[in-house]
């Protein structure tokens, strides 16, 4: 016995000079190290070990996996003899092991005044939760979307959790086909997601404001949200597109049949930037999802679709001829007010358009054109300025033209003068 | 020299002349005409970017706002139930929407992706990313004026 | 004639009309030299028409001189072309002012008794890149903020008054809207003054002179010269020139408009391309290429000093050419104006080139 462990420790101390992982007091650690030499670099479970918050923040091994870490020179009292030994923790019971610190408020406070502590009971009403619950041990448990030996805090980028990394973390399994197989769900989301207006903005343009999957899903307790929740979802940050849906008198309707709000029209993991074209009832109307006759609504999408388009033209038009005026050199920089005013008038009536009221449409859209009215006249005023600045040229040329050429007869009769004087 | 040649000397000499006084006419006329016109101040008054005047008090009765031309950008200026005026650019941060006032919580509030903005300008919620810029104001004579921050 | 003889039973004027009728030009090869002067005359009053035109509109400081210039282009009838008129007829100012030195040089007519010609005209030209330098900063647009902010760091490298220089001409440290103002009093207040009585004196001299001729053609005989009239023959010459620069500038203001850009903004980062203007560009240039250090000096005051002592030497040329009062041409003089101006030329096209 004595034996072994002076060849353990020597062991350790050949260890500790080619790995970069520092000796500590914590014997789990110190044997562990050993152990991680000899797996494959996946395998390995100390690698991130020390940047994990948890070790941070003084705790160690033993906090979750039991055992006794002082025990330095004995497996059997470190571990297999040690009553509170747990060793790997089974995915049914994880949840709870981590909620046994998580769910506490009195003792997370010290880590934190703001903590919350709900996350367990949260899970326990999700999909995930319910279906753990029912002996289904495949589905996501805390360490699957945390990591684990290596947990970050949420808002560290590194953490799989981190919105940025939200993504592609719920891909790793919703992704997976095979792994799916037996729920019988669709297995697309991240495709169609990645390809989203705001997959976009999220992934490729890294704003943080745009929602990844827990946005609308939660998170500990991820559901799909119902039929009734969706608007309130996308209302939370398209406030104005639901307030005015909700007044509708398409809400009712929609509910009563089932239809998913928003989602009706614009779809869910593939949401796509609107488009006019939703309106354009030959050709990639929405509304003929439902509305199969023409007739009323038909003369409601086309009057949107038209006034939209209309904007939309002079928007261009107003811009044309700004730039036209500035390329000419007109000084016209007062004209930038009202074409980004008309810009802002498009977007404010294409939120009209979830009132479903023909009015308040017309009344938003008015201020478009006033602006672009504005914008037109005074660069068209700032294109005729430059004509007449020609025109106004020409008449002056051709006036000292003239008196140059009388000049010239007036000064040879000057000179005849002069030579007649002389002779 | 003899009368006969000296004659169409004198009449070429007099077309000449009248010729030029013709030119000269018309020149100098082009030349004042602009200038005459030049001097006429027009009806526009020029465009201080560093101060606007955005109207009477009493158009700013309390729990109000309007958003104003200043330059280029559109300034929005509330003011609260206790009387205060606050200014700021009125172009949210998030995505160059116009913001508006929001009287019950006295705060600033984007309707395109529900950001929220306190009156001293700062993001306090949504996804605007930096605040908004702050303008002055100043009450002159029951007269509003915005001015830029610098210029105090 | 009513008027001339009102005014002659006061004040005798006849001596004035008789002088400008008496007054003859010399007619040879060089006769076309002759125009240099006066079309710069008219181009000064050009300058002096638009200015006090721009400035019933204008109104100087950081808050209101970027848009008082906009409000004149954009809003006053015709603002537009009295600002490119201005804009343009400088320009040609300093170039046919340069044109009529160099003229005057290669034709030694700064020789004796024309010194104090030389000397004035010299101050004139020099006076009219100082208005040019001031003017420049007027619309406080970005483009002239940052050229004033590098012209007037070299004067801060002039030694012992360099930090007085430069807080002379700033007014302060930075280049604010206090050197806006000072600037404004400068172009429209001091320059003029010290202009106009300058100018005065170099129109009497050269009248009271007459016109030089070069040495050569001193030396034939009086009665082979040959000469015109300066009124009407050569007046009604100039007025002929005249008229065609006034449509050139004409020309100029509608198809090539200077650009007011964007409003100077002290707390920006310069834009690139940051230029003074093409005359001032061989010595930017210059100063560009001379290294850090040149033997125990430093390059931008190696620069300076070069261009201070240069200058001087130009200025005195009348007093160091000494072969020019005899009558004679140097030679060595002559090589030293081609020599410079092909420095001028390589270095601004230099500047602009690379």
């Amino acid at each position: 016995m004595k034996h072994s462990s002076v060849a353990l420790l020597i062991l350790v101390i050949a260890a500790v000079a080619y790995t970069d992982i520092p000796l500590t007091s914590d014997a789990c650690i110190n044997c562990h190290r050993l152990l991680d030499e000899e797996l494959e670099p996946g395998e390995q479970i100390l690698k991130n070990v020390f940047k994990d918050i948890h070790l941070q923040v003084g705790l160690s091994c033993a906090d979750c996996h039991g055992g006794n870490p002082d025990a330095y020179d004995d497996e059997d009292e470190a571990m297999w003899d040690d009553p509170t030994f747990r060793g790997e923790i089974a995915r049914m019971d994880q949840p709870e092991m981590c909620g046994s610190c998580h769910s506490d408020p009195q003792y997370m406070r010290q880590y934190s005044a703001t903590v919350k502590t709900d996350q367990i009971d949260q899970y326990w009403t999700s999909q995930h939760g319910i279906s753990l619950r029912n002996g289904i041990d495949k589905v996501a448990i805390c360490t699957d979307c945390h990591g684990v030996h290596g947990i970050y805090p949420v808002k560290d980028p590194r953490s799989q959790v981190y919105p940025l990394n939200v993504p592609s973390t719920c891909a790793q399994c919703h992704n997976d086909a095979q792994y799916m197989g037996e729920f019988n769900l669709p297995t697309d989301q991240f495709y169609l997601y990645r390809t989203s207006v705001h997959g976009k903005a999220l992934l490729d343009r890294q704003s943080l404001s745009a929602p990844a999957c827990n946005d609308c899903h939660g998170n500990h307790g991820a559901l799909p949200p119902d039929v009734v929740h969706i608007a309130d979802i996308c209302g939370t940050c398209h406030v104005n597109n639901n307030r005015l849906f909700q007044k509708s008198h398409l809400k009712n309707i929609f509910l009563k049949r089932g239809f998913g709000q928003c989602e009706a029209c614009h779809g869910n993991h593939g949401i796509k930037k609107p488009s006019d074209e939703y309106l354009n009832w030959e050709h990639g109307a929405v509304c003929v999802q439902c509305h199969k006759s023409a007739g009323n609504p038909k003369e409601l999408a086309d009057l949107f679709y038209h006034t939209i388009d209309s904007l939309k033209h002079q928007i261009i038009l107003a811009k044309e001829l700004v730039s036209q005026a500035e390329q000419k050199g007109m000084e016209i920089s007062d004209l930038y007010f009202p074409l980004e005013e008309s810009q802002k008038v498009l977007i404010q009536t294409r939120t009209s358009i979830h009132s479903f009221n023909k009015d308040l449409l017309l009344e938003t859209v008015k201020d478009g054109f006033k602006a672009t009215d504005e914008a037109i006249q005074g660069a068209s005023a700032a294109l005729i300025e430059f004509d007449q600045r020609r025109k106004w040229l020409f008449i002056f040329s051709l006036i000292i033209t003239f008196l140059i050429v009388v000049v010239y007869f007036k000064i040879k009769d000057f000179d005849r003068m002069q030579r007649n004087k002389n002779q | 020299m003899s009368t006969i040649t000296k004659r169409p000397e004198t009449s070429r000499r007099r077309f000449i002349d009248i010729l030029l006084g013709t030119g000269l006419f018309m020149w100098i006329s082009s030349i004042i005409y602009p200038i005459a016109k030049y001097l006429v101040p027009p009806e526009a008054a020029i465009l201080y970017v560093n101060s606007v005047e955005a109207g009477t008090i009493s158009e700013f009765p309390p729990s109000s706002s309007k958003i104003i031309r200043f330059g280029r950008k559109p300034v929005i200026i509330a003011r609260q139930r206790n009387g205060k005026f606050s200014a700021l650019a009125a172009t949210c941060t998030h995505l160059d929407c116009t913001v508006q006032y929001k009287a019950d919580t006295e705060q600033i509030w984007c309707a395109c992706h529900n950001g929220l903005f306190d009156l001293t300008g700062k993001n306090i919620s949504g996804p605007p990313p930096t605040p908004l810029a702050r303008y002055i104001v100043v009450v002159k004579d029951d007269k509003v004026i915005v001015t830029l921050e610098e210029m105090i | 004639m009513g008027i001339f003889n009102w005014i002659n039973e006061r004040v005798d004027i006849r001596g004035f009309s008789e002088f400008a009728f008496k007054k003859k030009v010399p007619v040879f090869y060089g006769t076309i030299w002759y125009y240099l002067g006066g079309v710069s005359l008219f181009l000064f009053a050009i300058q002096v028409m638009t200015g006090i035109l721009l400035l019933l509109y204008y109104q100087p400081g950081a808050a209101t001189a970027f848009e008082s210039v906009k409000f004149i282009v954009s809003k006053v009838a015709f603002g537009w072309l009295i600002r490119e008129v201005h804009a343009w007829s400088a320009n040609l100012f300093i170039f046919f002012a340069f044109l009529h030195m160099f003229t005057v040089f290669f034709a030694k007519a700064y020789r004796k008794p024309r010194e104090m010609t030389w000397f004035s005209g010299m101050i004139l030209l020099i006076l009219g890149m100082a208005f040019g330098f001031s003017g420049y900063l007027l619309p406080w647009n970005e483009l002239a903020f940052f050229a004033t902010k590098i012209g007037s760091d070299i004067a801060g490298a002039v030694p012992f008054v360099g930090d007085f220089l430069l807080r002379l001409l700033r007014a302060g440290d930075e280049v604010t809207g206090a050197t806006l103002t000072r600037f404004y009093g400068f172009h429209v207040a001091l320059f003029p003054a010290i202009f106009t009585v300058v100018l005065g004196i170099h129109l009497v001299l050269v009248q009271v002179q007459g016109m030089s001729i070069p040495p050569e053609l001193e030396r034939i005989p009086e009665k082979h010269r040959r000469y015109m009239p300066f009124f009407p023959n050569f007046a009604m010459r100039d007025a002929l020139l005249w008229l065609m620069v006034l449509n050139v500038i004409a020309l100029l203001a509608v198809f090539f408009p200077w650009e007011l850009g964007t409003k100077a903004d002290p707390l920006a980062s310069a834009p690139a391309g940051i230029r003074p203007e093409w005359y001032f560009m061989f010595m930017f240039q210059t100063l560009k290429l001379i290294p850090g250090h040149i033997f125990f000096i430093e390059g931008e005051l190696f620069g300076l000093l070069l261009f201070t002592f240069g200058t001087i030497f130009w200025f005195l040329v009348p007093l160091l050419d000494r072969k020019a009062g005899k009558g004679q041409r140097s030679r060595f003089w002559t090589i030293i104006g081609v020599l410079l101006i092909v420095y001028m030329i390589m270095m601004t096209l230099w500047g602009y080139l690379v």
